[in-house]
């Protein structure tokens, strides 16, 4: 293992993806929750939680491209978890959506990038372990 | 004033999409990014300030938009995201940074045409 951050590769990208969704879940549940709260409250704090999982893995990654992987095994995998559980709740449970938030049906309001960010970091996850020989 | 603001608009995705087009060429033919792709960055960057600025206009003007604050978290978040974006590859030229470039001028194209969609 090394503390060395690696120059490029594709964590930029990921880092990249990381931060906007952060910045785009982040600005929107603060526009609803300040000027329209009770309209949807579930799916505004939804949300505000995935603007601060996106915000806590762009760290994971960050940190994983200096060879600490642990913190990113968990929450890509509690990040997956989220999008692929509040995605299905929305289709089920349509009456407690009744505005979208950022993993309703699956981030299609985003391209469903945020179904696949999770599986990209994953894949990149496992092959920095593989590089490092963890 | 509108028809000047949709023309501004219009501009700014058509050159948003022409630099993430570029960006993508780039990296999938993995050279180093060249100095020209910076250049139309920061000339994309030229360009949504001065979206932001009219935009802001519109705020202030005798029709506003829908919603004020989303207008204007859409007008800030345009001028931040390719800054930030050049910031994360500094010193960085390798194939990487390119699609870095790629995806900060996707995201500011959407964002774009999510501005206008406030004001239309």
């Amino acid at each position: 293992m090394t503390d060395t951050a690696p120059r490029s590769g594709p964590h930029k990208v990921l880092l990249a993806f990381y931060a906007l969704f952060t910045l785009a879940a982040g600005a929107r549940a603060a526009v609803q929750l300040a000027t329209d709260a009770g309209a949807a409250p579930v799916a505004y704090t939804l949300s505000a939680v995935a603007a601060v999982t996106y915000a806590l893995g762009w760290y994971a990654i960050r940190e994983a491209s200096v060879g600490h992987t642990g913190f990113a095994s968990v929450m890509l995998w509690v990040e997956l978890g989220g999008v692929l559980t509040v995605g299905t709740l929305s289709l089920v449970q349509r009456h407690w959506f009744p505005d979208a938030s950022v993993w309703s049906d699956y981030g299609i309001g985003y391209g469903f990038v945020p179904a696949v960010l999770p599986v990209a970091g994953l894949l990149w996850l496992r092959s920095q372990r593989r590089a490092r020989g963890i | 004033m509108p028809g000047t603001l949709t023309l501004i608009s219009v501009i700014v995705i058509g050159y948003a999409v022409l630099v993430t087009l570029l960006a993508v060429v780039v990296a999938l033919r993995r050279g180093e990014r060249p100095s020209w792709l910076d250049s139309m960055v920061w000339m994309l960057e030229v360009l949504l300030v001065v979206r932001a600025l009219a935009g802001l206009g519109t705020v202030f003007g005798d029709d506003p938009p829908s919603s004020v604050s989303t207008h204007v978290g859409y007008l800030v978040s345009s001028v931040c995201v390719l800054p930030i974006a050049m910031k994360s590859v500094e010193g960085d030229r390798a194939v990487w940074s390119s699609a870095v470039i790629a995806v900060a001028a996707l995201a500011v194209t959407v964002i774009a045409v999510r501005v206008q969609m406030t004001v239309s």
